[in-house]
């Protein structure tokens, strides 16, 4: 039985509702899941690329099970000292969605898709900063937009998929919002609050989505450096706070009850830092989701990665 | 006479030897608190013409450059460069033993 779009059940657009990947958090420098306010040197580029691997299902009669594994390429270039901008692009080696369907004969039926998702560009400017002798304080305003490259009207074998299992939306999406960052060569903290503004595109729209985030590093090697000369790499131990909360989904002229929400998340981790490379690795775990009605929530999520400057 | 020119031709020779040596400065550098960072520095700096090295101190908060024989770095262009690199510059000097007016800050 062929399935296609218009005639999907509410339910099912909710299987997947939440399905996000990375939004504007897989940007660059400290935190392993948000921006910093560190800086980039003028004429300086950074690289970066980080596997995602994140697992959603829920308790219900449908046994909805969501796995997305992508790849978050990211180019970074320091136009000036205050000024940076970015550019990021999502891989999705596939977005895959197994669901219960309550309709005979179909049983449980899998369907997924890969490709290139929606290419975001963004500005990162230093409005404050005030620098001491082995610390710094920074505030950088963050402004950017999603553009639709990805893909949005793939299908399988049941029809067209769900706006939220392609690897694009249609639509251009908009985001703002501020980072601060202390750094000391003890510990780090970051902070993010974020608004994005999801755009419509034939009759849908993701809901708009407000995030808080914080980070907290802690260098656990070199211990002391007392008698540490030069630049040596460093370890630092992180925990990572996300708490995000989403509108509903718009669908036609109105919403879906299924998606949506709020969560927190928290992420522990490890990073290895030297001069031209970041290696890193942070499992995103849920504390507490409190989701719109039958929405999906997160298992966890691993973010593993590296960065180089040039 | 012959002695007197002799004498002359020794502090010529020995004028130059000191120019020819390589010229070595000391900037204090504000904001700088992780080896990441510290290369954002390094690309500023290598920039400048006569730059051979460039070692960065994150601990100390120090950056050493060794300009070729015959080049110098002023005061304010050790500033412009930090500032492109995002941080601040808090002291410059010539390293010990070098000629120059170091102008510690």
């Amino acid at each position: 039985m062929a399935m296609n779009s218009s005639r999907r059940p509410a339910s099912l657009m909710a299987l997947v509702g939440s399905l996000q990947l990375m939004g504007g958090t897989m940007a660059q420098a400290a935190p392993n899941t948000f921006n910093t306010a560190l800086p980039v040197a003028q004429g300086q580029s950074i690289w970066r690329e980080q596997l995602v691997l994140r697992e959603r299902s829920d308790d219900g009669p449908m046994d909805r099970e969501v796995s997305v594994q992508a790849l978050g390429s990211v180019l970074g270039y320091g136009v000036t000292s205050k000024l940076a901008v970015f550019g990021m692009v999502p891989y999705f080696f596939n977005k895959d969605l197994d669901v219960t369907m309550p309709i005979r004969p179909m049983g449980r039926i899998e369907r997924d898709n890969s490709g290139f998702g929606d290419l975001s560009l963004f500005g990162r400017y230093t409005l404050y900063k005030k620098d001491f002798t082995g610390s710094t304080f920074r505030v950088a305003p963050v402004f950017g937009l999603t553009a639709p490259t990805g893909d949005h009207n793939d299908s399988d074998r049941f029809g067209e998929l769900p706006r939220p299992l392609q690897v694009g939306d249609g639509a251009w999406d908009g985001f703002g919002g501020v980072v601060t960052t202390y750094q000391s060569l003890q510990y780090q903290l970051d902070g993010q609050l974020l608004y994005r503004e999801n755009g419509r595109h034939d009759g849908f729209a993701r809901g708009d989505e407000t995030r808080f985030d914080a980070s907290l590093q802690y260098r656990i090697w070199p211990r002391s450096m007392k008698g540490v000369s030069g630049t040596p790499a460093f370890v630092y131990a992180l925990l990572e706070s996300n708490l995000v909360h989403r509108e509903r989904d718009e669908l036609g002229s109105g919403t879906d009850a299924d998606s949506g929400g709020t969560q927190w998340l928290l992420a522990p981790g490890l990073q290895y830092v030297t001069r031209r490379w970041i290696v890193e690795g942070t499992v995103q775990l849920p504390v507490a989701e409190d989701p719109h009605g039958d929405a999906i929530e997160d298992d966890y999520i691993v973010r593993v990665g590296f960065r180089r400057n040039f | 006479m012959v002695k007197k020119l002799t004498l002359l031709l020794s502090a010529l020779i020995f004028s130059m030897a000191v120019l020819a040596a390589d010229n070595h400065y000391v900037l204090g550098v504000d904001g700088l608190a992780c080896p990441f960072c510290a290369y954002g520095i390094e690309k500023r700096l290598n920039k400048i013409e006569g730059v051979t090295d460039v070692q960065v101190d994150v601990g100390e908060s120090v950056v050493r450059v060794a300009l070729q024989e015959g080049k110098t770095l002023t005061d304010e262009r050790a500033r412009q460069a930090v500032d492109e690199a995002g941080f601040t510059l808090r002291s410059y000097s010539q390293a010990e033993g070098e000629t120059g007016d170091g102008n510690e800050q």
